[in-house]
């Protein structure tokens, strides 16, 4: 500290021998590291044609096919059963039940509207919470206003089993008698959605180098794969709900639940992984 | 993403075996197992296991450094922090020199009856 104050008043004072003390002394003095020194020669070995080596080329992930394993519990079940799976993100909640509720088929409903005339939908929307409702072979998929926590799917997911259990226990139908009469063939959900993907929505992510592609379409449920720049991109998720769900359902009503199969961590730059 | 502490895997080899060391990769570090018993011939079956005691971004086996290895069957057991134990099964894959196959899974989402 001493030697700090010296320098400081020789360089205000003009004195010249105290301000060209060399640094590595000061440092040494006050216990700090030199910025002064020699530079070290670096003892890696120059790479020459003898002793260069190819780097191992990268290998390319691939996904082997998941088996589902299920024990079967609750299938031969006389009794509605249901499990609710939150998502891990909290928005949704995936209620499974041992019986099927639309076969073969999906049907989406945006709001408590378009839930009239389909009791089991109309009793699911009586919940003031909420938001969009999925129906699926044996599943309803539920959104709800406000709340991004898993456990705080609990209460709703509760009252949701028993509406449920409620109306397939009543005998009812489940959905209105005009959705079910309406569905369209499945080549024409291929060719409407195509258009759509063809005309709307690749000219759009086209800008981001990016590419949707429909791999597969089961009754009125459609699967797509993201490629290009869209694979792996962190604004993947916001564009396929916000971007590619919108125009799908705008453009063609009858489309019922829309998968994404991309693997996001094999993609170029991959967020998700 | 839990910390994964141990893993067990079990492949069933189709009809091309490996004639290599097993290997898998953890976040892009190539290993071999440290226990394993069984084999990759034809028909055959090897199991393996391995403490990673690491949080596992990626988790893959390796194909041979040369030819063709044809898997029936992958079974994995992890053994995840403040995680009940899982597994998966993963179906029929070919591996090459070009490839590896990826072979974990984030643990099941909670359950609840409702």
């Amino acid at each position: 500290m001493t030697s700090i104050l010296k320098t400081l008043s020789a360089l205000f004072s003009g004195s010249k021998s105290e301000i060209n003390m060399p640094s590595a002394k000061l440092a040494e003095e006050n216990n700090m590291p030199s910025t002064n020194q020699e530079p070290v020669s670096s003892p890696a070995e120059e790479p020459t044609a003898e002793n260069f080596t190819e780097p191992p080329a990268q290998r390319r992930v691939i996904q082997a096919p998941v088996l589902v394993e299920s024990s079967g519990e609750g299938q031969a079940s006389e009794k509605v059963l249901i499990k609710a799976e939150p998502e891990e993100k909290g928005d949704q909640c995936k209620l499974m039940v041992n019986r099927p509720l639309f076969a073969g088929y999906s049907w989406f409903f945006k709001d408590f509207e378009s839930a009239a005339g389909s009791p089991l939908a109309e009793k699911i929307f009586s919940s003031d919470l909420v938001d969009t409702l999925l129906i699926h072979n044996s599943t309803a998929i539920v959104t709800k206003f406000g709340g991004k926590m898993q456990g705080d799917w609990l209460p709703l997911a509760k009252e949701l089993g028993q509406i449920i259990r409620e109306v397939l226990e009543s005998g009812s139908p489940l959905l209105s008698d005009d959705i079910i009469k309406n569905l369209p063939p499945e080549d024409q959900v291929r060719k409407d959605i195509q258009k759509v993907i063809d005309t709307e929505v690749n000219p759009g992510v086209a800008a981001h180098g990016g590419k949707i592609v429909l791999t597969s379409v089961t009754g009125n449920s459609v699967t797509i794969q993201m490629g290009g720049g869209c694979q792996g991109c962190s604004a993947a998720d916001l564009t396929l709900k916000q971007g590619i769900h919108s125009s799908f359902r705008k453009a063609v009503p009858y489309v019922g639940a829309i998968y994404d199969e991309t693997d996001h961590a094999a993609g170029m730059n991959p967020y998700y992984s | 993403m839990p910390k994964l502490n141990l893993f067990k895997l079990k492949v069933e080899t189709g009809d091309v075996g490996l004639a290599e060391p097993v290997h898998f990769t953890i976040n892009g570090h190539k290993l071999p197992f440290d226990d394993f018993k069984g084999g990759t011939g034809a028909g055959e079956t090897f199991e393996g296991e391995f403490e990673i005691r690491s949080f596992a971004h990626s988790l893959t086996l390796v194909g041979p450094e040369s030819g063709s290895w044809k898997i029936r069957k992958i079974h994995v057991e992890y053994d995840c922090e403040n995680t009940q134990p899982y597994s998966a099964s993963f179906g029929e894959v070919a591996l090459d020199e070009t490839t590896e196959v990826n072979i974990w899974q984030d643990p099941p989402l909670p359950t609840w009856d409702v």
